[in-house]
């Protein structure tokens, strides 16, 4: 039985453990019911039993969604299988701790504001996922990864008197889109405050995040990537604009490797300093090895001759 | 796409720049329908003016190489095939031949031999 066959019955138990409880307990329950704690665990929010439902059931189903859809590829590495079940024990146990915990706080309280939750809950609810996630990661760690490469990292043939350079470009729609909707948000709010429908403290509690999600989707639609003499130059975006250059001594070698946005944890740049992926589709990426050990990959097309080219430049300028 | 120029090559660089992009066609980096890269990244790369990368994209278009489309940028067009790299070979040989004093007829009987 492979990951996926066995994540569906067990994120269904687990949504099953989110909210079955509720469901059963209706009765006993404050309706709105408090969702929220402010300091000194006074309940400070309030939500209807059905807004909360849908809340805990959705909390836990996008993560198990993206986990089943995760889990085809999630296996193939070390790091995709420590995050994936460091992410579906740890979530899984964090969804069902706040469920449990705000049930029991509501439990048998008359209306919502006497709601009272015990610090030590709290408590649980942050650190326990916390270390299930840890423990549950290490032990789904598995063997290490064999090298990403055995064979010789391409190489051109350049004649002698020969100056080569490599230019590629790819284009995703998706996140232009959605900056796109974001800007059509950012319209419509604008146009009901003028018009005095959404007071501007309601927009300007959205407005931080909409600005984000504008600007991340506009650099990240697109990405030019050129190799010379100088090194490989990468630019963002429909305007070339932010740029990373990257010289030619900081290289130690360049090579081609299948990448995809479930392995590295999604679209744009992903990873930690030293094995980051620039990823804007699933599939062939430049991999630079610097010569500090850490790694870049760049989700790019015709990266095959990118790499052969950076190899070879590499090789010249150690020549010379 | 890979574009790889002589240093030692006298011609025009635009000439220069329409050769390497019909080579990188012709070996078959490209087939019918792809985009080629913008004419800026093409000269950024090879540190040159985008115009000069654009009249050599034009000169291709000419030739029936390229496309250009509006919206859609510069594409291989559907006719091209080993033709742009024969052509740029044929160009490249009768640089060679001249270098060793034979002519454009001598080289058309060379051929004629062959065949």
């Amino acid at each position: 039985m492979n990951l996926r066959t066995a994540a569906l019955p067990a994120g269904a138990v687990v949504a099953a453990a989110v909210v079955a409880p509720p469901l059963a307990l209706r009765d006993r329950l404050p309706d709105p019911m408090a969702i929220h704690w402010g300091p000194g665990m006074v309940p400070d929010n309030a939500a209807s039993f059905s807004v909360h439902l849908i809340m805990m059931a959705a909390l836990w189903g996008l993560l198990w969604l993206g986990l089943v859809a995760a889990a085809r590829r999630a296996v193939d590495s070390r790091p995709g299988r420590v995050s994936w079940w460091a992410l579906f024990s740890g979530g899984a146990l964090f969804a069902i701790l706040i469920s449990a915990t705000t049930l029991w706080a509501n439990l048998d309280a008359p209306v919502w504001t006497d709601a009272r939750l015990d610090p030590l809950a709290t408590a649980a609810v942050v650190i326990l996922p916390l270390a299930v996630a840890v423990l549950s990661g290490y032990l789904g760690r598995g063997e290490p990864d064999p090298p990403a490469y055995e064979t010789q990292p391409p190489r051109l043939r350049l004649r002698s008197g020969e100056r080569a350079v490599w230019v590629s470009r790819i284009s995703n729609p998706w996140p232009l889109i959605i900056s796109g909707a974001g800007a059509a948000v950012l319209f419509v709010l604008g146009t009901l405050e003028m018009t005095g429908f959404v007071r501007m403290s309601s927009i300007a509690a959205v407005l931080p995040a909409l600005v984000v999600v504008l600007l991340v989707g506009l650099f990240a639609s697109s990405l030019s990537a050129r190799v010379s003499e100088d090194g490989l130059v990468l630019a963002f975006g429909p305007f070339g604009w932010p740029v990373r250059r990257i010289r030619l001594d900081k290289i130690h070698h360049a090579h081609v490797e299948e990448r995809y946005p479930s392995q590295v944890g999604g679209w744009g740049l992903r990873g930690l300093p030293g094995r980051t992926t620039i990823m804007l589709r699933g599939g062939e990426c430049l991999i630079l090895t610097y010569h500090s050990g850490g790694r870049l990959g760049v989700s790019i097309d015709d990266a095959e001759r990118g790499a052969a080219l950076i190899n070879t430049l590499i090789a010249e300028r150690t020549a010379a | 796409m890979l574009l790889t120029l002589d240093l030692n090559d006298a011609r025009p660089l635009h000439e220069q720049v329409a050769a390497a992009i019909r080579r990188a066609i012709g070996e078959g980096h490209y087939v019918p329908g792809d985009r080629l890269p913008p004419a800026r990244d093409i000269a950024a790369a090879l540190g040159i003016n985008s115009n000069t990368v654009l009249r050599a994209l034009r000169e291709l278009r000419d030739e029936g190489l390229l496309e250009f489309r509006r919206g859609r940028g510069v594409s291989v067009s559907a006719r091209a095939d080993g033709r742009a790299l024969l052509r740029e070979r044929a160009r490249e040989l009768l640089d060679e031949a001249r270098k060793y004093g034979y002519r454009r007829e001598d080289l058309i009987t060379l051929i004629e031999e062959l065949a």
